[in-house]
C-alpha cells in the first residue's frame, strides 16, 4: 500500500478526524487540497501556484535549502539515523526526516533516490495544514516547520506533499507529522542546529553529498536539488559517466608506479 | 536493558513451526553477535554434540549486535552461526558472516537475532515485519529459484503493495520506504551442497562455512526482516559527537590527505576510499557505477554499475568467474595480453559469470578452491572424456566453462557434480587421495578444508590464528591490507619500525611490547612471546568486536591509517567510546578484549565437545616441508626492522608446538589438549561450561 497520497480510506479517515469547527475555519482550505489531490505530484508543482497572490505572500522564502547529489550517494543511510538521533535520540529510518530508498538490484543511478524536504517556495503542507500545525518559522529563517503539539494527526500534509516520496514524515509513536527543520530542534545533539547552524545529515554524511545553501534551488522540477556535488577527487575514483576523463589505469591495483614519494611522517613518541 | 538491544531474539522451530522468544538480557554478558550466538548455541544444544551438519538439531543463529541499525562506522555484517558442512574434517561449530541491511531491518523489525532449530517437512521462508512473524509456503514458485529471484520474489510478497519511490504503510500505522531484507539459499543450498552459500542482495554472501547447505536441509529458503521500528541509545548526545568525531579516521572524498600518494594506485584498495571492491570493472572500460555501501560504512567499497552486472561484488568473486583472463588483469593495471579476449568484453562476461555464481547460491571462496582442484585432476588426468571422472569441460576461461562448472557443483549434475558439491576436501577423501594432495600442496586445504588465503610461514597471525579457530580468519585488516597491502604497494607510507610502533600502541592491552608486528624468524619474531600476544589480541578482537559488534573485517580493526596526520587510527579509541555511548555501559577496551577472550574460550569449549584436540591444530605438512612463497611484511632482520618476504623459509614444527604449549597456557588453557581448564572457565563466569565439559571428560 502506498502512503496514502491516492487512498481513499485514509483521506476519509482524516477527515472525520476534524470537527465541524476545523471545517469551518479551514474549510476553503480543505477544499484547495482536495483539487490538488487529483492531481499527479508532478503536475501538482506545476500547477500549484495556483493559491492566491496574497496566499504566496504570506509564505516568505526559506532561508537555507538542502541540496544533494544523488549520484554521489553510497546508500549507507547515516544521514537518516543522524536525523532520528538529533530529533529524538533513537536510531530509526522510518522517523527519519530524509529518506534513501534503494534496491541493490537496481542499475546506477535509479538503483537509488534522495528525499530530502525542499523547504518549498509555496509549500502544500504549510497550505494545506486544516490547524496551522504546519507553519512558516518566520523567527527562525522561515523554515517550514510542523509544531507537534498542534498536529492533529490529519496526515494532510502528508497527502499533498507532491513530491514521490512525500517528505512529510508520519511519526507512528506520537501519531503526527513530522518534517525536516534544518536541526532546528535537536534535543539530542550538542552542536546549534537551523539556519545558521548545522544540520546532522550535513554534518555526518561521510560521501558529502549533502549541502546546506541559502539560495533558493530552481523550484520546477528535481534538477535543482539534485546537483553535482563532485569534484576533481571523485572523478578519480573511476565512477560516474564522465570517468572516461580519468586516465586509464588511476585506480588500478599495483600497476602504476607511485606518483609520490612518501615522507615519513613524525610518530609521536 | 542496556541500549542498542530490542531485547528478544526471535526463536523458530521448523519442525512444529512453533514461533517463540528468548530474551535478550539472558544473553547480554556476552555482548551481541557472535558472543550471544555462541552461548545460545551451547544452551540449546551443547549437551547434544556431536551430531552432523545436517542433523535438524543444528541450528542457524543470525545475531544482531548493539550497533546493528546504529551509524556505527562498519557494523553493518551479520553474523551466522551452527556447525559448518564445508569445515573439515569435522563440521565445526563455525561462523560466517555479510555485509548489507539485513540486521538492521532485523533490530528495526525489533529483534536482536533469530535462532532455527529442526527442519520443515517441506519447503518454507520466514518472513517477519516488525512483531508479525510467518512461516510461509515456499513450494509455491520460491523453492527452485536462484537467490536474485528469490529475494525479489519474498520482498514483493512480503509488502504486495510496495511500489520503489513511495511510502508504504505496513500493520499498526508504520510506514517505511525500505524493501524486505532478504537473505536466500540458491539451488546450491537447495541440494545441501556444502558449497552453498547464502546470499543478501545480489553480492553480500555468507559462504565460508556451508550454511546454504543447512538452509537447504532444513527445507528453508529464506528468512526476511522488515521492520518500522527504532534502536535505543543510551547517550545520544554522546553517539553523534563520537560519529562526527569519527570523520577524521574516513576518507575525505572532496579533499583526500596526502591525494598525491594516496588516490587511486597501490592503495585503492586499502586507502578508505570509496568503491574498490569490484576488480571488473577499471580500465578505460570502466561501466559509471555508484559507489555502495552496507548499513552505516562510511567508505561503500562496492559498486552498482549502469548495467546492473556484478552489483556489490567484491573482488574474490570477480577473480574466480574469471572470463577471458583481460578483464581483472586490465583493472589490475597490467597489460592484456594481446591475444586474449578484448577488455570489454572480458569484464562484461565476468561479471556475468560471477553473477552466475551468486544466483546460483555458490560460495566464491570455496568455489575457488574446488575449481582449481578439479583443474588440477584434469591435469592429471583423472578428471576427462573417458577418465576415472567421465566430464568433459569447455576451454578453460570461457563462460560456458564456469556456467559449466557452477551448474554442475549447485545441481550436483553427473558423477562430478555430485563429488565436487560435497567441497573439495570430500571430494579428494571420496577420490582417497586427501592425505597425499593437501600435504603435498597441490591442495592447499590448510585451515579445516578452507584454502590457504596469505603465506602461512610469514603472514602468520592469519595461519596461526586460523588452526586456532575453526576456518580461514579472513580479517584482512588485522594486519594483511595495513601491513602487508601498505608495503606491497611499493610506497609505504610508514616505515616498518613506526608501523610497528603504532601497532603497538593501538594493541591494548599488550601496548608495551614493541614485537607484536614482528615477522621475522628471529627471538621477536613469529615463535615468540610476542606473537602469542598478538594472535590473542587477534582472536579476541575478532570475538568481540569484529563477531560481537557486527564489524566489518575490511574496515576493523584501525591501527594505523593514512587519513590522520600522525596515521594513527582510530583503534582502540573508538571502540570503547561508540560501544558505552551506545549501551550505556563503562568499560574500557582491555574489558572488552577480555570478553572477546571469554567468547573464544567459549567457542573452544564447543569444538572440544565436538572432538577438537590439540594435534588437530595444525598444518598441512606443505606448510612446514616447503618452501615458503613469502609475503611482504614488517621483520626484525639482524636487528632493524624493514620490510621483507621471507620467502624461502619453512615453518619449523617443534617450534610452533613450543609458540602453541605457550599460547595455551597464556590464554588459560591446559597446554596438553588446548582446552580451558575450570579455574580459567570459572574465573569467567562459565561454571557450566566446565561441568558439561568435565562430564564428558573433555575439561583442560
Ligand atoms: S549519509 Fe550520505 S552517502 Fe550515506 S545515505 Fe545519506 S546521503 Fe547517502
Amino acid at each position: 500500500m502506498s502512503g496514502g497520497k491516492k487512498t481513499d480510506s485514509t483521506e476519509t479517515a482524516a477527515k472525520k478526524k476534524f470537527t465541524r469547527r476545523d471545517f469551518l475555519v479551514t474549510g476553503g482550505t480543505v477544499v484547495a487540497v482536495d483539487a490538488l489531490i487529483a492531481t499527479t505530484p508532478a503536475a501538482a508543482v506545476a500547477a500549484s501556484p495556483a493559491p492566491p497572490p496574497e496566499k504566496v505572500q504570506a509564505y516568505p522564502a526559506s532561508k537555507g535549502y538542502l541540496v544533494y547529489d544523488s549520484k554521489k550517494c553510497i546508500g549507507c543511510t547515516t544521514c537518516m539515523l543522524s536525523c532520528s538521533l538529533t530529533h529524538y535520540g533513537v536510531q530509526s529510518l522510518s522517523l527519519a526526516r530524509i529518506q534513501i530508498i534503494q534496491d541493490s538490484f537496481g542499475k546506477f543511478p535509479t538503483d537509488l533516490e534522495m528525499a530530502p524536504c525542499r523547504q518549498c517556495k509555496y509549500p502544500p503542507c504549510v497550505q494545506s495544514c486544516p490547524v496551522q500545525a504546519c507553519f512558516v518559522d518566520e523567527a527562525n529563517g522561515n523554515v517550514r516547520r510542523i509544531d507537534t503539539d498542534k498536529c492533529i494527526g490529519c496526515k494532510t500534509c502528508l497527502k499533498m506533499c507532491p513530491q514521490q516520496p512525500h517528505r512529510t514524515v508520519w511519526n507512528h509513536e506520537i501519531k503526527k507529522s513530522t518534517k525536516c527543520d534544518l536541526c532546528l530542534e535537536t534535543p539530542y545533539w550538542n552542536e546549534k542546529g537551523g539556519i545558521g547552524g548545522k544540520q546532522a545529515c550535513v554534518e555526518s554524511c561521510p560521501m558529502k553529498a549533502i549541502k546546506f545553501v541559502s539560495e533558493m534551488p530552481d523550484q520546477k522540477e528535481t534538477d535543482g536539488y539534485n546537483v553535482n556535488l563532485r569534484n576533481e577527487h571523485w572523478l578519480k575514483l573511476g565512477l560516474v559517466d564522465d570517468s572516461r576523463i580519468v586516465p586509464p589505469g588511476s585506480r588500478s591495483m599495483g600497476g602504476g608506479a607511485p606518483k609520490a614519494k612518501m615522507q615519513a611522517p613524525k610518530a609521536k613518541a | 536493558m542496556p541500549g542498542g538491544y530490542t531485547g528478544k531474539i526471535l526463536r523458530v522451530n521448523l519442525t512444529t513451526k512453533q514461533v517463540s522468544t528468548i530474551p535478550t538480557e539472558k544473553y547480554v554478558e556476552f555482548g551481541g553477535g557472535h558472543g550471544i550466538g555462541s552461548a545460545v548455541f551451547f544452551d540449546l544444544v551443547g549437551d547434544q554434540l556431536p551430531f552432523d551438519a545436517f542433523d535438524p538439531r543444528n541450528l542457524i543463529i543470525m545475531m544482531a549486535s548493539p550497533f546493528s541499525g546504529t551509524f556505527m562506522p562498519g557494523s553493518g555484517r551479520c553474523e551466522v552461526q551452527g556447525l559448518g558442512p564445508m569445515l573439515y574434517p569435522i563440521e565445526w561449530f563455525g561462523h560466517s558472516n555479510f555485509g548489507g541491511r539485513f540486521t538492521a531491518q532485523m533490530k528495526f523489525a525489533g529483534w536482536d537475532g533469530i535462532v532455527v532449530e529442526g527442519a520443515s517437512d517441506s519447503p518454507v521462508y520466514i518472513d517477519v515485519i516488525n512483531d508479525q512473524v510467518k512461516i510461509e509456503d515456499a513450494t509455491n514458485g520460491v523453492w527452485g529459484m536462484d537467490t536474485w529471484d528469490a529475494q525479489q520474489e519474498i520482498s514483493r510478497r512480503a509488502v504486495p503493495g510496495l511500489k520503489q519511490g513511495e511510502w508504504a504503510e505496513l500493520a499498526q500505522n508504520c510506514f517505511t520506504t525500505q524493501i524486505p531484507a532478504v537473505v536466500a539459499c540458491g539451488p546450491a543450498g537447495e541440494r545441501k551442497s556444502r558449497l552453498g552459500a547464502l546470499l543478501h542482495g545480489p553480492g553480500s554472501q555468507a559462504a565460508l562455512c556451508g550454511f546454504g547447505g543447512v538452509f537447504g536441509s532444513k527445507n528453508l529458503k529464506a528468512i526476511s526482516f522488515l521492520g518500522t521500528g527504532s534502536v535505543p541509545i543510551a547517550d545520544p548526545k554522546a553517539f553523534m559527537d563520537a560519529r562526527l568525531w569519527f570523520r577524521q579516521f574516513q576518507w575525505d572524498v572532496d579533499n583526500p590527505r596526502d591525494a598525491e600518494i594516496f588516490e587511486g594506485g597501490g592503495y585503492s584498495l586499502i586507502n578508505g576510499a570509496p568503491s574498490g571492491g569490484n576488480v571488473t570493472n577499471g580500465g578505460p572500460n570502466r561501466v559509471p557505477a555508484r559507489a555502495a555501501a552496507c548499513a552505516s560504512c562510511p567508505r561503500g567499497c562496492k559498486m552498482r554499475l549502469a548495467t546492473g552486472d556484478s552489483n556489490e561484488a567484491v573482488c574474490a568473486g570477480t577473480m574466480v568467474a574469471n572470463v577471458g583472463g583481460g578483464g581483472m588483469f586490465a583493472a589490475f593495471g597490467r597489460k592484456p595480453d594481446p591475444n586474449a579476449m578484448p577488455t570489454a568484453l572480458s569484464q562484461k562476461l565476468t561479471r556475468q559469470a560471477n553473477d552466475l555464481m551468486h544466483r546460483y547460491g555458490l560460495g566464491h571462496w570455496q568455489v575457488m578452491a574446488t575449481r582449481g582442484y578439479i583443474e588440477a585432476l584434469v591435469r592429471e588426468g583423472v578428471i576427462g572424456k573417458g577418465k576415472q571422472i567421465d566430464f568433459e569441460l569447455p576451454p578453460a576461461g570461457s563462460f560456458a566453462y564456469h556456467e559449466t562448472m557452477f551448474r554442475t557443483i549447485a545441481l550436483r549434475e553427473g558423477p562430478l557434480g555430485a563429488l565436487a558439491a560435497e567441497g573439495a576436501a570430500r571430494m579428494a577423501e571420496k577420490l582417497g587421495r586427501y592425505q597425499k594432495d593437501v600435504s603435498s600442496g597441490m591442495l592447499r586445504l590448510t585451515y579445516y578444508g578452507t584454502q590457504e588465503h596469505y603465506d602461512s610461514a610469514t603472514q602468520v597471525e592469519w595461519g596461526y590464528g586460523s588452526i586456532l579457530g575453526e576456518r580461514d580468519l579472513m580479517l584482512h585488516q588485522m594486519a594483511n591490507y595495513p601491513l602487508h597491502w601498505m608495503a606491497q604497494s611499493g610506497n609505504p607510507y610508514l616505515d616498518a619500525e613506526q608501523a610497528s610502533k603504532l601497532y603497538a600502541e593501538a594493541m591494548v592491552p599488550y601496548e608495551d611490547d614493541r614485537y607484536l608486528v614482528d615477522y621475522g624468524e628471529g627471538p621477536t619474531g613469529i615463535y615468540s612471546d610476542s606473537k602469542v600476544k598478538q594472535v590473542a589480541w587477534v582472536k579476541h578482537y575478532e570475538k568481540f568486536w569484529i563477531g560481537a559488534g557486527g564489524f566489518c573485517g575490511w574496515r576493523w580493526p584501525q591501527c594505523i591509517t593514512n587519513n590522520t596526520a600522525d596515521r594513527r587510527g582510530a583503534t582502540p579509541h573508538a571502540e570503547p567510546r561508540f560501544w558505552n555511548a551506545v549501551t550505556g555501559q563503562n568499560k574500557t577496551f582491555a574489558d572488552y578484549m577480555e570478553l572477546g577472550h571469554k567468547i573464544f574460550t567459549l567457542d573452544r569449549a564447543i569444538w572440544a565437545l565436538q572432538g577438537r584436540t590439540r594435534d588437530m591444530e595444525v598444518f598441512p605438512d606443505y606448510v612446514y616441508d616447503q618452501e615458503s612463497r613469502g609475503s611482504v611484511q614488517p621483520m626484525v632482520v639482524d636487528g632493524k626492522w624493514t620490510y621483507a618476504t621471507g620467502q624461502g623459509r619453512k615453518l619449523d614444527r617443534a617450534k610452533v608446538e613450543d609458540w602453541k604449549t605457550r599460547f595455551y597456557k597464556f590464554e588459560g588453557y591446559n597446554p596438553a589438549t588446548g582446552i580451558a581448564t575450570r579455574e580459567t572457565l570459572e574465573k569467567m563466569g562459565m561454571k557450566k561450561v566446565a561441568d558439561t565439559l568435565e562430564k564428558r571428560g573433555k575439561l583442560g
